[in-house]
């Protein structure tokens, strides 16, 4: 295929346009002509056919393009235009989107970014487009970014065109340009551009001419310190934003079971009723305000809180006042508990996994060095789990009822007999705690499936966090939650995603053996 | 709280754990109030846990083509009654279920079970009751019990035609595969067969790579970052065989694609992968990932065109909890799997178990995938269609490519 688009002549004569819309239409074969035709369209037809050909790819990628009896039509927001003659026409009966192969999918994308770029009238079209040639400038055809370089108005767009030409000059009989080809791939480090550059050790070249050799080792060297900074950048990131959805799960339990000591199971349910409120601001938004709808994951912060927080409250003082004196009994309960819950959502919603709008800040990823990839709806958890844990470390460090919690959480006796109401105390605390869940729950809905089942996987995990960092202190989980997140992270590479969990379960257990309060003891006398 | 000791702790959790590990009491059976002129069948589907969003529907079918057998006169002379219970994606609770249908509720045939292990768990009850099991999943093979009827397709008349697309000029010419599945048996015994038949082609064990994770598993961040690494080390096309169950699914693609990975670059071949996998997720970023079936929704033909119909009605007139609109090769397979029960029943013009079994052979049914599937003498397999699906924007499946007719089943795969 690379070969065929290289070596594809220069297109003088106008084309067939019929011919073409037929191939379209026809089996993958004649697609896969067709496709050529259109890139080689991009890269050397004149301006008015490549302005006609450009919809036809994208219509073919987006499904608008429908094959009909008599030809095809392309489907637009309002009306259906004849694909050969761009007239007014309705699809005829029949109509069928042609699917495109896997191997056709990459011909047509290389189509359209190829257009896009050579038509486009928007900058950003023309980015987007390059960035598709970029991932593919193996099999561009000759002349295109030549072509391109020389059209192009954004001064931004015209560097990024010639960096992407000089690295397809890489095979080019000119010497001084493979170096210079050599020296751009190295810009960008990754394990591909490392696999190609090496692979130049065997060309004739390498042994002929020195300089080409210092050239290829140097850009080889190069890459591979920036793949080694990427490597442990990923490392980090992966631990960290694994550590945030542990912190997340576990600071609420870390409240209430710091505080009370009950162990509440239901606390994954309320995490997931937090990320079923957070749908639900969405549909309120999408119905009442829909120019509001991309940011519903701020809007439903409040919502998120309150509802899980009332839910809390109401538990704590509906059921679990009764127990405090028989944990048994509340572990009982709240299990109990997160069964109702979790069959309540069930039988409400349904067992399938909600649909979350996924909005432009918590959408794909930016590639930063080597492998690392940035991808925003991590930064988005890591985020909020860091606002998160400012907040609750100001409402227990520095307001009246964060002085009262840690009070009682020292020693309950005392705080009753300077007149501290440890029950409301109990109350307030707890709906706090189930409120941080609910927040949970809303920071992993662009990570996780949400489901009446989801809460189930956070509870054991949460668990492990809280008894490790030592009960009832924020950086006692703040610290499990990094160290449970980044060993796992570093496990998982070497021995599997199986061994990961067991051996960190393990380590645990041998730390506990010899520490028994955690990281973080609370000094003092407390039992 | 100041009773609240290390040690109460510790009792406390152990018996939670001992309380999750061991369901209390047993599942109740749900029974529809027919008379007594009835024969029962029942149904092994979960409606709680990881499984229920996908074994919860199947309930439903199992019902709906008994209504339809029932609206013909019945079979034999007598009316369907479909028993249906929740084994709560609990493996050793299907087996349980699975006993107390056969001793107390004395049903004529089972219908039951997703993921291979929990059919593992019932396999030895069927064969000391002398029972009957119809499974709807396709499934790794290597299995021939005659207690069991396989109504869907063991690897050589699924996961291999799909691969071999994907190895072959059509597809992507692919060279180099990312194994990744749940730890259990199903992925690891394909991923053995695969393994075996790319050595038989001659391909190095360099160009594979195999990765597990727990039941469940989320957090797929590093297991992506190594695909990346595994097709950036060059030596051709790569290609990743997904065989995660459950969540996994959507969590893993959603993972992919976030990390800027197109179809185009890698595409992933989901095994297990259903259209209620895509439900919640933007699937314009995963258009051309891959899935093989027996059956597609997009299936042409009057018989889907009547299944689907029929779907949509029965959902909208039994107020069922599922989508009326989505329909998946298993929701076919259990239907298939009532009406060849029924055909057999009626040849055999009995009840009992040898009876029905030895009608088998020459069981031939329209199958809503447009296909005629079969059985033969030989075992208790079905001879299916296959298709190859590619996702599309809308969270469903177009048709890639299907098969030319039913290929015959192998159930022992000569590949490991």
């Amino acid at each position: 295929m690379a070969g065929a688009l290289l070596t594809a002549p220069v297109i003088a004569a106008p084309i067939d346009r019929a011919a073409l819309v037929g191939q379209l239409c026809g089996n993958a074969t004649a697609m896969g002509e067709a496709s050529t035709t259109l890139t080689n369209l991009a890269a050397s037809g004149p301006e008015d056919e490549r302005q006609w050909a450009a919809p036809l790819a994208r219509g073919l990628i987006d499904r608008s393009l429908i094959c009909d009896p008599s030809g095809a039509v392309l489907k637009t927001d309002a009306v259906t235009l004849d694909a050969v003659t761009r007239e007014l026409r309705a699809a005829g009966d029949g109509g069928r989107s042609p699917v495109l192969s896997l191997k056709n999918r990459a011909t047509f994308e290389l189509a359209d970014a190829a257009l896009a770029l050579r038509t486009s009238p928007s900058v950003q079209a023309r980015a987007n487009a390059l960035r598709t040639l970029e991932r593919r400038a193996a099999t561009l055809p000759e002349g295109l970014l030549e072509a391109a370089a020389k059209t192009e108005t954004d001064p931004n767009l015209q560097a990024q065109i010639d960096t992407i030409a000089q690295t397809a000059m890489l095979g080019s009989p000119d010497l001084a340009k493979r170096i210079n080809a050599v020296g751009r791939i190295a810009d960008t480090p990754s394990r591909r551009n490392l696999s190609l550059v090496q692979g130049l050790a065997s060309d004739p070249a390498y042994t002929a001419d020195p300089k080409f050799r210092t050239a290829v080792d140097s850009a080889a060297a190069r890459i591979e310190r920036g793949i080694m900074i990427g490597d442990v950048l990923a490392a980090l990131y992966n631990g960290l934003s694994f550590a945030s959805i542990l912190f997340m799960a576990a600071i609420g339990l870390a409240v209430i079971f710091g505080l009370m000591g009950v162990i509440n199971l239901a606390q994954g349910e309320l995490i997931m009723i937090g990320a079923y409120v957070t749908w639900m601001v969405q549909e309120g938004l999408r119905y009442a305000l829909p120019g509001l709808l991309d940011w519903y994951l701020i809007i439903a912060i409040p919502a998120a809180f309150i509802v899980t927080a009332a839910i809390g409250i109401a538990l704590e003082a509906s059921l679990l006042r009764h127990l405090y004196k028989r944990p048994l009994m509340s572990l009982l309960a709240t299990w109990a508990v997160s069964l109702f819950l979790m069959n309540l959502v069930r039988v409400t919603f349904g067992t399938q996994n909600l649909q979350f709008e996924t909005p432009f800040y918590v959408t794909g990823g930016v590639p930063v060095i080597g492998d690392f990839i940035f991808t925003w709806n991590r930064m988005f958890a890591i985020a909020f789990a860091v606002a998160t844990l400012l907040i609750t470390w100001v409402v227990v460090r520095r307001t009246p009822l964060g002085l009262n919690i840690r009070a009682v959480t020292q020693n309950r006796d005392m705080a009753a007999c300077i007149g501290i109401p440890t029950r409301r105390v109990d109350m307030m605390a707890f709906g706090l705690g189930s409120g941080l869940a609910g927040l949970a729950g809303l920071a992993l809905s662009p990570i996780y499936s949400i489901n009446p089942q989801m809460g189930q996987g956070f509870i054991i995990d949460s668990f492990m966090v809280v008894v490790l960092g030592g009960v009832g202190t924020i950086a006692g989980t703040v610290v499990a939650a990094l160290g449970i997140g980044q060993i796992n992270v570093l496990i998982e590479p070497l021995w599997g995603a199986v061994a990961a969990k067991v051996i960190v379960l393990l380590m645990i257990i041998a730390f506990l053996q010899w520490r028994p309060e955690g990281l973080f003891a609370v000094k003092g006398r407390r039992k | 709280m100041a009773k609240f000791t290390r040690r109460s702790f510790l009792q406390a959790t152990g018996l939670t754990a001992a309380g999750l590990a061991s369901p209390i009491g047993m599942p109740s059976i749900i029974r529809s109030a027919h008379a007594a002129d009835t024969v029962k069948l029942g149904c092994l589907f979960s409606s709680s846990g990881t499984m229920a969003n996908l074994e919860g529907r199947l309930n439903y079918v199992v019902k709906m083509a008994a209504e339809e057998l029932n609206a013909k006169g019945g079979v034999n002379g007598k009316m369907v009654d479909v028993l249906v219970s929740d084994p709560a994606s609990d493996w050793p609770l299907y087996a349980q279920t699975a006993k107390q249908m056969l001793q107390q509720e004395k049903v004529s045939a089972l219908f039951g079970c997703w993921t291979s292990v929990s059919r593992k768990t019932v396999l030895p009850v069927v064969e000391q009751e002398g029972g009957l099991l119809y499974y709807p999943l396709h499934f790794e093979g290597d299995e021939n019990s005659k207690n069991v009827v396989y109504a869907n397709s063991p690897p050589a008349s699924s996961v291999l035609p799909a691969v071999d697309y994907l190895m072959g000029e059509e597809g992507v010419s692919a060279k180099r595969f990312f194994m990744i599945g749940s730890d259990y048996v199903w992925p690891r015994t394909i991923n053995k067969q695969l393994k075996g038949y790319w050595k038989s082609k001659g391909i190095p064990e360099t160009a594979w790579k195999e990765e597990y994770v727990p039941f469940g598993f989320s957090n797929f961040q590093t297991l992506v970052n190594q695909i990346r690494a595994f097709a950036d080390q060059g030596g051709g096309q790569p290609i990743v065989v997904l065989t995660v169950v459950g969540n996994s699914i959507p969590d893993f693609m959603r993972e992919f694609a976030n990390q800027g990975i197109l179809a185009t670059d890698i595409p992933v071949l989901g095994l297990d992968m259903v259209e209620a996998d895509l439900e919640g997720l933007d699937t314009t970023k995963l258009v051309g990932h891959l899935n093989c079936w027996a059956y597609l929704q997009k299936a042409k033909g009057p018989a889907n065109e009547a299944f689907l119909k029929n779907w949509a009605a029965y959902v909208k007139k039994n107020n069922v909890p599922f989508s009326g609109t989505t329909s998946i090769d298993p929701m076919v397979s259990a239907y298939d799997s009532v009406h060849l029960w029924a055909m057999a029943a009626q040849k055999a013009g009995s009840f009992d178990v040898p009876a029905v079994r030895s009608a088998f052979p020459g069981l031939s049914f329209d199958c809503p995938s447009g296909y005629k599937i079969a059985m033969t003498a030989e075992n208790n397999y079905v001879s299916r269609g296959v298709f190859i699906g590619s996702v599309n924007e809308s969270q469903g499946f177009d048709i890639l490519w299907q098969s030319d007719g039913t290929p015959k089943p192998v159930p022992f795969s000569p590949f490991g």
